[in-house]
């Protein structure tokens, strides 16, 4: 799983879009798939840490709790209904958000989409 | 190059007594189908079906935005009011629009709060219609977030309520289109989306209503995706169950706007629901 997350910290650098989107954000989220904790802090936009707890010592802003399979039904390049964003996650009783919803929320798009940048690419789809 | 069919003017009605400077769009000829748009949004969301020949052949469609969005203005002293959409100002302000352009018993096609109020007013004012499409449409829906995140000095509510609502368009949307509809939220005016969400998911008044429909004279005629997480299928199927005579069609590669964020995919379901409606004989008058 720590591979998903080094994927979109590196894929986040050829993403100039989004580094403009996230240029104010520097926060640490805590990604929890099925109890293993997954510490990504992002400075100015960019990932500059991954890291695998279990911590008590890492602070985190918010943090979404969910499961590996959802996670991977997530990254699908056309996600089933209710796997196709994290709020869907919550929706259907796959992920739970915990923390400061408010950051989660003014920086929504930024980090929806940077969640996504694990997702599969399909050949021909827009 | 190619001009567009849509015409669009102004109309200025009584709302709650005082004037409104309503903006509309229309195209076609032959019954009347009068179009709400969502929440947050405005009569862009309708502009592919306006734009499909096929459709306007036998169908005016007609669009207004709803005071505060779009092209319509807000009313005068709007500055110091805080915009809370009510069930009786929305249902005032879509019969003064109806009586505004002498509409004879339209349709009535209307998406989420759009979708809302036409089965308020299915239930309501029947008599001014001569059926009902609900899209995205259930009995009550309360809010899974704050409202209030939508509405406040230190970030842009537009650009939040965009990326909120993305969460109910489909993977399948075309790209080009997913982002004109959320273009539209993101140029929302401050409050307005919140004012919409107050109506949407503090009024639960429609739900001892729908057993009173009457879809034999007024047939009720349910659309949903099912990649709506704000009304899930199963909303909308509960919905169609309390009014009874209600049919229901399920979308299974579209969301919460599916005329603005996937046309193509929408379309066979809009003329499925046009064709469940009947044709009165006033459109011919």
């Amino acid at each position: 799983m720590i591979d998903r997350f080094t994927q979109v910290q590196s894929r986040l650098e050829g993403a100039p879009h989004l580094l403009r989107l996230g240029r104010l954000f520097s926060e640490t989220v805590l990604i929890e798939v099925a109890g293993d904790e997954y510490y990504l802090t992002f400075e100015a936009g960019r990932i500059v840490s991954v890291a695998q707890g279990p911590s008590r010592k890492t602070p985190w802003r918010f943090a979404l709790r969910t499961d590996a399979d959802a996670l991977e039904r997530f990254w699908q390049a056309r996600p089933e209904p209710g796997f196709h964003d994290i709020f869907g996650l919550v929706k259907i009783g796959r992920g739970r958000i915990d923390g400061d919803i408010l950051s989660l929320v003014k920086n929504l798009r930024f980090f929806k989409e940077v969640l996504g940048l694990a997702r599969a690419q399909e050949e021909g789809v827009a | 190059m190619s001009i567009e069919p849509i015409t669009g003017r102004y109309v200025t009605v009584t709302v709650e007594g005082t004037a409104r400077r309503i903006y509309f769009e229309e195209a076609g000829k032959g019954r009347p189908v009068l179009c709400l748009h969502t929440a947050g949004a405005d009569t862009r969301q309708w502009r592919h079906l306006m734009n499909d020949a096929e459709i306007t052949a036998s169908n005016r469609l007609i669009a207004f935005d709803m005071p505060w969005h779009g092209k319509s203005l807000p009313p005068e002293g709007f500055e110091t009011e805080e915009y809370l959409l009510t069930t009786d100002a929305y249902i005032e302000t879509v019969l003064a629009v109806i009586d505004a352009l002498g509409l004879q018993r339209p349709v009535l096609a209307g998406c989420s709060m759009g979708g809302r109020i036409a089965l308020q007013l299915a239930a309501l004012h029947p008599e001014h219609f001569s059926g009902f499409i609900a899209i995205e449409a259930s009995d009550f829906q309360p809010a899974w977030y704050d409202i209030d995140w939508f509405h406040r000095p230190d970030a842009h509510g537009g650009e939040m309520g965009a990326a909120l609502v993305s969460a109910n368009i489909s993977p399948h949307a075309p790209e080009a289109e997913r982002w004109n509809t959320l273009w539209m939220f993101m140029q929302s005016g401050p409050g307005v989306f919140r004012g919409d969400l107050s109506f949407y998911t503090r009024d639960d008044s429609l739900i001892g209503r729908l057993a009173g429909i009457d879809t034999g004279r007024t047939p009720v005629h349910i659309i949903v995706g099912a990649y709506d997480l704000t009304c899930t299928p199963a909303d909308a199927a509960r919905t169609a169950r309390a009014i009874p005579g209600a049919t229901l069609a399920v979308m299974d590669e579209l969301g919460h706007f599916p005329m603005s964020e996937h046309p193509e995919g929408f379309r066979p379901f809009f003329v499925d629901a046009l064709a469940r409606m009947p044709r009165v004989r006033a459109e011919v008058a």
